[in-house]
């Protein structure tokens, strides 16, 4: 999980392009970052964010016309200076760049080791230079050296890599996201579009075993049998949006604010409340699954029990899997099963690598995903936007809103069958106003001041509101770096429950008044006898407000829409918790916005 | 919309926005957010000052906010039609000066200046840019409204005083909001204080004068309007509606529809109409003429409506009868609901304006019930809940009930 960029043909301008496309691909790592620039072979690195390497770039003022660069997220060794890349070999004649892990790096390190080679970090990435300084040691030319030694790599990898007395910047991917931007006279390299884009948005999309050489005359694409491919240059319709906080004091509270907006995108041309009917143009075709599996990591895979608690309430079986775990050990599918990858960023690697497996096994694949494009878009049978607007905070909000709402416009299109969907599609339709009326007077703000010294927090919750619990849980502890746990409100008692004491409020999710509501109210009761402060949120409907020690309301609305409102009073508590503890709100420690390692 | 982009050279490309007053008489649609998100036609405000600009060929906006900032945020982001917004905040509304203080290092040399709650043509901001040589330009509007908004003394085109209330009727110019000033006016800002919790952007003028700058004034006839009273939303979406300004396809003649929105083949659009995204008009439904109804909003089966703003995400019962009505966001209106329209007596902040054309104002989240009746002028405040077959007569305070 990193970010790495490329760029040739901007002359004295490569410094400041490389620094801005590492500045927008800081949301996959900030652990630490550098640059190398050719053909003087300046390497500069430094753990922490970019503006720490920036500031080693003024202090230095490197010289360059083409180069790399790479802003880390830590898989191998620890964030420090020496772990930075670029990575040279022992006489700095080759730098390179890598995102991803190179599965058979020890093997192969034990082999250069054997030769003499002395290795000065703790990363897979290092061999390569080392492997492209040896083959060019044995007489072969830079871009045979290149060759050679991407063959011996196993694993998955975005690389890129200058060497010495070449103008030329060399780039590979197996695995790992790698884009080329064509540019006049000039070609950029990127994990990901927006660090080009705005020098251009024509973009060519690297295909695995895809190798890039890049001069002052232009690229090639090669295959792995190092034969040159015909691509397709895509015009990207990005706009340079996104990058600008528009005033508030963090992305995270910038994203929870745009929900409406996003909701309202995500929903919108969608369905016919004249007909009580709900398209997406995009699957229209497919017939209804026997079978649903859900595969998705984090906080997508909240939204992914989600999406399979309604399925099944729908009659169809379905069940959400972590990602990391089905590619281990894969549950059966049958002819008729569809396997819905649900990832925000489209390149999440354990989402991608359960998604190859579930093809691999002859079943259809879906991807609900926010990236236009993104390899999970591209490689699945299918793919369905959620529309949700670029998200750069670490921390989910907005593009959960959204998976929710992707998942119910999912279920209603693959299921067959007459229903009608007017209260559905009017809940959904309400959803921009329900979210707008809890940011205008959201208590969460009033409760951190109460609670912000508590050792822990527990979230609970039954049927959809499970999703809601675990998800509230996850955004505290991603930003606030306090203890929080959310359980479906019945396993409270089977072992949770030792850990509840009066130090330790609990959140409880009520929506509603049916059974699932009445039964969490004896879980509240159950909690406030140890001592537990509790906090509701509800709807009203149920008599959650009266016993709980404190309420974030929410408006009444359909059962399928309430989960969604629910989860913005959480995201609002965990922001103001973690405002109030200091944290870094938008670049929460060791963790990256889309994780593209498995 | 969209108008032909026009520019010239010497004309400023940066512009700032004030957009941080509540627009306290407005009230009650004010409560979650300010005058310039207040709905003309089915866009807030604030979208078509941003337009204006934009046709004007401005590249480089700063908006200053202050109350409900977030709402502005929210709205626009970090860019709107791909021109960058930078935004800077007001902490407490203390005078226009004071709100353009807050953007003094925004932009760079020359630039134009508007208000973020009054609708203005591109043409008059392009006029005041291509006339600007002087420390300060503005526009002038002939008309009676200098009383409202300050006269303006001239001697041919040079301004020799800002008069804030006229006396008498004497004046016929006034000043239409439009500026553009070189970076003098924040160093004569400086020089001024806040007194009386207020620093007006017309004093810090009056002082250039004083200072022997030269402030020039550019005489404009090109559309300008503003909404001061919650009923002027009304006139100022017929407006846009007659001029085509509504960001919606047209369907036929001066009937806009957006694409996403549905509606019924048994209902009926009278133009001049607007109908956005998502919004639902069921069967039966008789929608204008002056009707803009806004995004994800449903209108019931068998109703009337003419001369109505209805804003986003609020649903209108079936066989509702609406005349001269504005419903803020969010609202919820039973079936069979009677707004009949003006004229009508209503009293705003203790002064009582005569012979008003209003069915009634519903504010944001309002809960009515069936059969309700809203009497001519009748005033909803947010979030207030009125109960089934109710008789509104004048003003209902947020979040109250009213049950019978």
């Amino acid at each position: 999980m990193c970010g790495i960029v490329g760029c040739i043909g901007r002359g004295d301008h490569t410094v400041d392009v490389l620094m801005d496309g590492l500045r927008s691909l800081e949301y996959r790592g900030y652990d630490s970052a550098g640059i190398a620039l050719g053909p003087s072979m300046d390497v500069l690195r430094k753990s922490g964010e970019l503006d720490a390497l920036a500031e080693v770039v003024d202090a230095n003022g490197p010289t360059g016309t083409y180069g790399i660069g790479h802003t880390r997220w830590s898989t191998h060794g620890p964030p420090n200076d020496r772990n930075a890349h670029p990575h040279t070999n022992e006489t700095g004649r080759v730098a390179v760049v890598h995102n991803g892990i190179i599965e058979n790096y020890a093997e192969l390190k034990a082999d250069l080791q054997a030769t003499g080679v002395t290795f000065t970090s703790d990363t897979d990435t290092e061999v390569v230079p080392h492997l492209i300084a040896q083959a060019l040691d044995a007489g072969a030319d830079p871009e045979s050296a290149f060759h050679n030694t991407v063959d011996r790599l196993e694993g998955s990898y975005a690389i890129a890599a200058i060497i010495e007395g070449s103008e030329t910047v060399y780039a590979a991917r197996q695995g790992s996201p790698l884009v080329v931007g064509v540019g006049d006279g000039c070609t950029y390299l990127a994990s990901d579009v927006p660090a080009f884009v705005e020098q251009t948005r024509d973009v060519v999309f690297l295909k695995d075993g895809h190798r890039v050489i890049a001069t002052t005359d232009g690229y090639t694409v090669l295959d792995e049998d190092r034969e040159p491919v015909d691509v397709e240059i895509e015009t990207v319709s990005y706009t340079a949006e996104a990058t600008g906080k528009s005033g508030y004091d963090h992305y995270m509270l910038k994203e929870i604010h745009e929900q409406p907006t996003a909701l309202r995108q995500c929903f919108s041309g969608r369905s016919d409340a004249l007909e009580g009917t709900v398209t997406l143009e995009e699957i229209d075709e497919i017939p209804q699954p026997n079978a649903v599996q859900f595969v998705a990591c984090g906080t997508s895979y909240h939204a992914a029990l989600y999406g399979a608690a309604i399925l099944r309430e729908m009659g169809i079986p379905a069940e959400a899997y972590l990602a990391s775990e089905y590619a281990l050990s894969p549950p059966p599918v049958s002819l008729g099963t569809l396997v819905v990858g649900i990832t925000q960023s489209g390149e999440t690697a354990d989402t991608l690598a359960a998604l190859r497996d579930a093809k691999s096994r002859g079943v259809s694949t879906l991807a609900l995903t926010n990236t236009v494009n993104s390899t999970a878009a591209r490689e699945c049978d299918h793919a369905v936007y959620i529309r949700a607007g670029p998200e750069i905070g670490v921390a989910a909000t907005k593009t959960f809103s959204s998976q929710l709402v992707g998942c119910n416009l999912l279920a209603e299109e693959l299921v067959d069958g007459p229903r009608d969907l007017r209260p559905l599609i009017e809940s959904l339709r309400n959803l921009p106003d329900d979210v707008q009326s809890i940011l205008d007077a959201s208590a969460a703000e009033e409760l951190v001041e109460e609670y912000a010294d508590s050792e822990a927090y527990f979230f609970i919750g039954r049927g959809t509101n499970v999703a809601v619990a675990l998800e509230g849980a996850l955004k505290c502890k991603e930003i606030s770096y306090e203890h929080a746990e959310g359980f479906p409100a019945g396993e409270l008692k089977h072992g949770p429950l030792a850990l509840v004491t009066p130090e330790t409020p609990v959140f409880a999710v009520v929506t509603g008044d049916d059974e699932r509501a009445r039964k969490t109210l004896g879980n509240i009761k159950e909690v406030q006898a140890r001592g537990a402060p509790v906090i509701a949120v509800t709807d009203g409907e149920s008599d959650a407000a009266e016993i709980a020690d404190e309420t974030l309301m929410i408006p009444e609305t359909e059962e399928r829409a309430a989960p969604v409102l629910a989860n913005v009073q959480l995201q609002l508590f965990s922001y103001y918790l973690a405002d109030a503890l200091g944290r870094p709100i938008d670049k929460p420690r060791n963790l990256a916005k889309s994780v593209t390692v498995e | 919309m969209p108008h032909t982009s026009s520019s010239s050279a010497s004309r400023p490309h940066s512009a700032v926005v004030l957009a941080a007053g509540e627009g306290v008489r407005l009230r009650p649609l004010t409560a979650n957010r300010a005058k310039p998100m207040l709905p003309a036609g089915t866009r807030p405000i604030l979208e078509h000052v941003l337009n204006a600009l934009i046709d004007a060929g401005v590249n480089d906006i700063h908006l200053v906010v202050g109350y409900q900032a977030n709402r502005v945020r929210s709205h626009f982001g970090p860019t709107y039609r791909d021109v960058p917004i930078t935004y800077h905040t007001q902490d407490s509304q203390l005078g226009s000066g004071h709100a353009l203080l807050q953007a003094r290092d925004g932009p760079d040399g020359s630039f134009l200046l508007v208000n973020g709650d009054q609708i203005i043509d591109h043409r008059i901001v392009e006029s005041v840019g291509d006339a600007h040589e002087t420390a300060g330009t503005l526009a002038v509007v002939e008309g009676p409204e200098a009383v409202d908004y300050g006269a303006v003394h001239l001697d041919g085109d040079e301004v020799i005083e800002l008069i804030e209330q006229p006396a008498s009727g004497d004046f016929r110019l006034f000043n239409a909001g439009v500026y553009a000033f070189t970076q003098q006016i924040f160093e004569t800002l400086d020089t001024l204080s806040v007194e009386r919790g207020e620093l007006p952007l017309t004093a810090a003028i009056q002082q250039l004068i004083g200072d022997r700058y030269d402030i020039r004034a550019v005489r404009t006839d090109h559309f300008w309007m503003d909404a001061t009273h919650p009923w002027d939303l009304l006139s100022l979406s017929r407006e846009l509606l007659t001029r085509g300004w509504v960001d919606a396809p047209a369907i036929g003649s001066d009937i806009y529809v957006d694409d996403a929105a549905h509606v019924h083949p048994e209902a009926t659009l009278v133009g001049p109409v607007v109908v956005d995204s998502d919004a639902v008009i069921e069967a039966g439904a008789v929608v204008g003429p002056y009707a803009a109804i806004g995004a994800s909003s449903t209108i019931g089966s068998g109703s009337v409506l003419r001369d109505v703003v209805i804003d986003t995400d609020t649903t209108i019962g079936p066989n509702t009868t609406a005349i001269e009505l504005v419903a803020g966001q969010g609202c919820v209106i039973g079936a069979g609901l009677t707004a009949g329209g003006g004229p009508a007596d209503v009293v705003l902040d203790d002064q009582v304006y005569s012979d008003v054309d209003l069915g009634g104002v519903i504010a944001d989240r309002v809960d009515v019930g069936g059969g309700a009746t809203l009497e001519q002028g009748a005033l909803i405040g947010p979030e207030a809940t009125v109960g089934t077959g109710v008789v509104v007569r004048g003003r209902i305070d947020a979040g109250s009930e009213v049950v019978r």
